[in-house]
């Protein structure tokens, strides 16, 4: 069987399973099982198209398409043929196979955490419906599928935040996040239409290719930048980057695997990935802003998650944090490392949301830390999986983590090098500092000192099979070993030196960053064997950034832990005296820098606003014209009343009376009496004739 | 060998259709005599096995091009035309004879009268052996006798289950009408045969392209005879009959008369056209008309008139049956529009239509079927709240009529679409914009209905309608090609593409 059929069954397994299991649910107990089933046969799959797309066609790209819609040549437009297909890259495959992965842990980890649930059927069809659209994300050759499949995992993540949708608090989760997500959405709309009004097309390759080739929007390199802002509203909103993160922290009323599911490793990196393929067509300028995004995307939530008590929130916060270090990354033009940190983000955060759900299952739906504490002796195994993941989220050595974050952090540097702008390499060690502290905040506040709520903590138990097992299985991805034999070098390792290579840009040479731009007598001198991305120039910058980031990354991390350790374990500081002393930051990070009250006041008010403005004019002006002359407005509204009445409502009645009558007249033809029939055929019949005789 | 009969047997290999309509008509009226009352319930398969084996005949001629019984006196012209065009239209009528023997099976009204069900499945075979001639008649006299065997054996069903009175006045009516239109076209005929000599329409072409003639003579003759054509596909003002004998007559019945015997009515207009008085076929697809006829303004004006007069009437109608039949009256319009552009891409989409209006229109009508054999009702009144009581059917009626409006993600957009594009195609701008008017009040009398069934309160509290397997089976066969065909279209489209060639064209 060849790869493309393998992966067209692949993308459909999870459909059947929704269907199969919506369908059934109701009568059947055991339709859960089919899903269950289907995904892990998914999962199979998913490994023997990796193992073969990588053994066999490890430099070739495998893309097949079929004419979806041919409406042949249209007045005005010229000719449309709509295609739709599949690309196989080695960054489909991977992804392809990290989205089963993580979609299969999810389903056995709730099995027994949604036990009991009165939707529970139905809970696994949506989570099939879900990985059905975001498989066909990832296996698409071009932007209008991609754009599909992007709105049907919206509408999936909808449905499963607001499972519970009787909690209010779910339900408006579930519409902020559509809605948010919808904002985004146009502009993408907005920037497909310019590349298929410009191009005819919605492959990936074929536009790539015109682009290469000098064709630009408008003509002008300044409209490619546009076009590439816009598509990215579209990562900035499923990517929840700034300004349009709101949503993501609500979102974590859905039940805690789907939190892990969707809202840590696969819909919020559809964002990224987006990006990375459409990363050839983006200009330098449309980069940086990009990389702008990125880097207050992640340093804003991250100072938000140093104060939040709610265990998920502090997850999600962390989420949109490293989501904007991939955007960084990407829009510094560090295209691997942010592809490397979505895989190894997706293993170690799936596992820490999977973790908080095992805490929250065994703490009765407790989701308070300060309430919690002591837990390590109670849930060794949860335990210590959270700790792995959380190293690795922290960027210490032997992790995944550290890999990929140093990969970014040097990309950084590299960046300063290159430009001698500061701000992302200050943003991105920043950041890592922020995060290892949080992270270990949260885990010493969980797990370590003394139980604070002793009812709830004699109860917690270590959870059962099915929910421990995945949280195994992701903490050791997070292990360096999987990705590379070099613990301090992710360059050597066959993801990053075999697997994934950046790709061969687009853009004219005038409009990309100068560094990405390779300068033609330096070719002709360096004869070097070595794989060069971008130019040797970058390539050069990113080499001699390697090592002092290993140094600085790991003393920066060091640095959050042992800050952590003082406050919370060590209580050598008292975090309330340090709010108390630093009261109007403190109070920033606690609301989320006013974010919500933000949009609330602005948007939400002003809509309000502005409708009591229309209504004030209404009421002031407008009557105050009618009621300030007395008189006149007797004899005129007696006259605009009756114009009222009987001509514009009359219009409109008019119309729909008009439309009524005609049917009536002709019902009247309609006598059910056949002679009357014949002579009005007969009568027609010489109206015919006297119409054409005379031509 | 006599000549005849080597005319005869070459022939033969082009009319195996044909030929197994008609095995199977003696079959299953020699079952029926044979079989004693009890076994009848075979009659319905062994009509299935017939249909699907002229299917297969019908396929196997795909691609043939060629004249069967053919008169060499005038130079070679048949009076059958086997082409594409013509094997698309048959497979049509197959396909829809399939879904109306199935709906037969399940329908209360054909059950009761189940001791002449011999007579009922012999009578949908010459039914169809009619149209299936209709399709492909080449000539006058073939055009006439295919019409009137359609139209007897349809008289007969329209009444067939004589018990009640309404089923008797629709065949009564139908008679006399179709009596007077027949009549009224074999006067065109007979007017047109004076003038050319021949009832041969490639022959009369021939004389078309070269000579002149008396035009008036001519112009009566055409309208004449579109008489009989505008009474098998319903178009205004020779309408009159269908609201009545679409109301009265079975259900499976209607369904079959507001897809099959329309379909070959527009098939027979088709060719009737473009055989007769078609000079050329321009490289874009545009054919160039003999200068004899204003055929143009001719059909746009009864197109405008029948959708305009189809969708209004049915603004009015409180039976589900009659605002259907009001309804098919007006997708003749819109269809009548495809020929009116006079291009290779307007047939095609006559051809697209055809297709898709097969599986809406019948899945409308099956289902308001299902419904009236367990309330015994086709009132919309009676339809208040009947989507708590059989969801499935709601949905899936709501589906048909939401299709058959036009609106997407269903096939009747796409089917719409490629009539629109056409129209717009051939600079008719304004005739577009008229039907797309006319779509929109269409769009009341169909949301009408669903507002009945979704949102008012039932009036008495009925219980849950349930249906059997096999009828589900059969609606989803329905509705699947519904949404299939609405998202992915290009089958059908490449399909219609590759069998708008008539013969000679």
């Amino acid at each position: 069987m060849d790869l493309i059929t393998l992966s067209v069954i692949i993308l459909f397994i999870p459909l059947l399973g929704f269907v199969l299991t919506l369908f059934t649910g109701m009568n059947f107990k055991w339709a859960f099982l089919i899903e269950n089933v289907l995904i892990v046969l998914g999962f199979i799959l998913s490994v023997v198209l990796l193992y073969n797309k990588l053994s066999g066609y490890l430099d070739t790209d495998i893309v097949s398409e079929f004419n979806w819609i041919n409406l042949g040549i249209i007045p005005f437009f010229g000719e449309i043929i709509i295609k739709l297909g599949i690309k196989l890259d080695n960054v489909a495959v991977i992804m392809n196979f990290t989205v089963f992965l993580i979609s299969m842990v999810v389903h056995l980890f709730s099995i027994d955490y949604m036990k009991g649930d009165k939707r529970y059927s139905r809970y696994f069809a949506y989570l099939g419906l879900f990985t059905f659209s975001m498989t066909g994300i990832v296996v698409t050759n071009n932007v209008l599928m991609m754009y599909i499949f992007w709105e049907l995992v919206g509408l999936s993540s909808y449905l499963l935040i607001g499972f519970w949708f009787e909690k209010k608090s779910a339900s408006d989760a579930g519409k902020k996040a559509f809605i948010v997500n919808r904002i985004g959405d146009l502009g993408m709309f907005a920037g497909i239409l310019i590349l298929f009004v410009t191009y005819k097309t919605f492959s990936f390759q074929e536009i790539f290719n015109a682009v290469a080739a000098g064709q630009l929007p408008f003509n002008s390199e300044f409209w490619l930048t546009i076009t590439g802002l816009l598509l990215f509203c579209g990562a900035i909103g499923k990517s929840a980057q700034f300004p349009l993160h709101v949503w993501l922290p609500d979102a974590m009323e859905g039940p805690t695997p789907v939190s892990a599911l969707i809202h840590a490793a696969t819909m919020v990196a559809a964002g990224v990935y987006f990006i990375v393929r459409i990363f050839p067509i983006l200009s330098g300028d449309a980069l940086l802003i990009i990389a702008i995004i990125g880097a207050i995307s992640a340093f804003i939530p991250a100072t938000i998650a140093l104060t939040q008590n709610d265990i998920k929130r502090v997850l999600a916060y962390s989420t949109v944090s490293q989501l904007g270090y991939m955007i960084m990354a990407l829009g510094i033009g560090a295209y691997v490392f942010a592809f490397f940190h979505l895989i190894t983000h997706a293993f170690f955060k799936a596992c820490l949301f999977l973790g908080s759900g095992s805490v929250i299952h065994s703490m009765h739906h407790e989701q308070d830390i300060q309430k919690m504490g002591g837990l390590r002796k109670k849930m060794p195994i949860t335990y210590a999986t959270f700790l792995l993941a959380t190293l690795a989220l922290s960027g210490i050595p032997l992790t995944s983590g550290f890999l990929s974050k140093d990969g970014i952090l040097a990309g950084t540097l590299a960046y300063t090098s290159l430009t001698g702008n500061w701000f992302f390499t200050f943003i991105g060690f920043t950041v890592a500092m922020l995060t290892a502290f949080y992270m270990f905040r949260l885990v010493i506040l969980t797990f370590h000192g003394e139980p604070k709520n002793k009812e709830k903590y004699d109860h917690a138990h270590e959870s059962p099979f099915f929910m421990i097992m995945p949280l195994v299985l992701l903490s050791g991805l997070s292990i360096f070993i999987w990705y590379t034999p070099n613990p301090f070098n992710a360059d050597s390792g066959w993801v990053l030196s075999k697997w994934v290579k950046a790709p061969t840009l687009s853009v004219p040479e005038s409009a990309r960053y100068p560094f990405m731009v390779e300068e033609q007598k330096q070719e002709s001198i360096v004869k070097q064997e070595e794989e060069v991305t971008f130019s040797h120039e970058y390539t050069h910058a990113m080499h001699s950034a390697h090592v002092p980031t290993i140094f600085l990354s790991g003393f920066v991390a060091g640095l959050g832990i042992l800050f952590a350790f003082l406050f919370y374990q060590w209580k050598k500081l008292d975090p309330n005296k340090l709010a108390a002393k630093v009261k109007p930051l403190y109070n920033l990070s606690y609301n989320k820098w006013y974010f919500d009250e933000f949009y609330n006041s602005v948007f939400v008010g002003g809509t309000l606003a502005f409708s009591n403005f229309l209504r004030w004019i209404d009421n002031t002006i407008i009557d105050g014209i009618v009621n300030g002359s007395a008189t006149l407005t007797r004899g005129v509204s007696k006259v605009s009343g009756k114009f009222d009445n009987g001509v514009v409502d009359g219009l409109v009645n008019f119309t729909a009376y008009f439309s009524g009558f005609i049917g009536l007249l002709f019902r009247k033809f309609q006598t059910g009496k056949v002679q009357t029939y014949i002579v009005l055929v007969i009568f027609s019949l010489l109206i015919l004739l006297f119409l054409f005789k005379s031509f | 060998m006599e000549a005849p009969l080597k005319y005869i047997f070459d022939s033969i290999q082009y009319l195996k259709p044909e030929v197994a309509v008609s095995i199977f008509l003696a079959i299953l009226v020699t079952v029926d005599l044979v079989l004693g009352k009890k076994n009848k319930q075979v009659l319905p398969y062994i009509a299935l096995a017939g249909l699907v084996i002229t299917g297969y005949f019908v396929t196997q001629q795909f691609g043939t091009s060629a004249f069967a019984s053919v008169q060499h006196n005038i130079g070679n012209f048949g009076l059958i035309a086997v082409d594409s065009f013509g094997n698309y239209f048959k497979l049509i009528i197959i396909l829809s004879s399939i879904f109306i023997v199935l709906f037969s099976i399940s329908s209360i009204e054909i059950k009761q009268v189940f001791d002449r069900h011999g007579e009922y499945y012999s009578l949908i075979f010459g039914m169809m052996l009619g149209m299936m001639l209709m399709v492909s008649s080449a000539d006058l006299i073939l055009i006439y006798l295919s019409i009137e065997l359609v139209s007897l054996s349809s008289y007969v069903l329209a009444g067939f289950t004589k018990q009640s009175l309404r089923n008797s006045e629709a065949s009564l009516k139908y008679i006399i009408y179709g009596g007077t239109a027949s009549g009224i076209m074999l006067f065109g005929i007979s007017i047109l045969y004076g003038i050319m000599g021949t009832t041969n329409l490639y022959a009369i072409n021939t004389i078309l392209q070269n000579g002149a003639f008396q035009p008036l003579a001519l112009i009566i003759s055409c309208i004449l005879i579109f008489t009989g054509f505008g009474f098998k596909i319903s178009a205004a003002p020779f309408h009159f009959w269908t609201p009545d004998v679409y109301e009265g007559a079975p259900i499976a019945i209607t369904a079959y008369l507001s897809i099959a015997s329309k379909a070959a009515g527009f098939a027979l207009l088709i060719r009737f056209i473009k055989v007769t008085f078609i000079q050329t076929i321009g490289e874009d697809g545009y054919w160039q008309l003999l200068g004899v006829i204003d055929w143009k303004s001719f059909l746009i004006m009864i197109s405008i008139l029948t959708m305009t007069l189809g969708n209004f009437s049915a603004l009015w109608q409180d039976n589900l049956k009659r605002m259907l039949a009001y309804s098919s009256i007006a997708h003749a319009g819109y269809m009548l529009l495809g020929l009116a552009v006079f291009s290779d891409q307007g047939v095609m989409a006559i051809l697209i239509y055809f297709l898709i209006y097969l599986f809406m229109n019948l899945g409308a009508f099956f289902v308001v079927m299902l419904i009236a054999n367990k309330i015994g009702s086709e009132e919309i009144d009676e339809y208040d709240g009947i989507a708590y009581k059989t969801p499935l059917l709601a949905v899936s009626l709501a589906v048909f009529l939401i299709s058959l409006t036009g609106l997407p993600p269903t096939a009747g957009f796409i089917a719409k679409l490629y009539l629109f594009i056409a129209l717009v195609d051939a600079k008719m701008i304004a005739v577009a914009i008229i039907a797309l008017l006319n779509t929109v009040v269409s769009l009341y009398y169909y949301i009408r209905v669903l507002k009945h069934m979704f949102l008012t309160k039932p009036k008495v509290e009925g219980e849950r309608i349930t249906i059997g397997i096999a009828d589900t089976v059969v609606l989803l066969a329905m509705l699947i090609p519904i949404f299939l065909f609405g998202l992915y279209f290009t089958p059908i489209v490449n399909f219609a593409k590759n069998s708008i060639a008539l013969l000679g064209f």
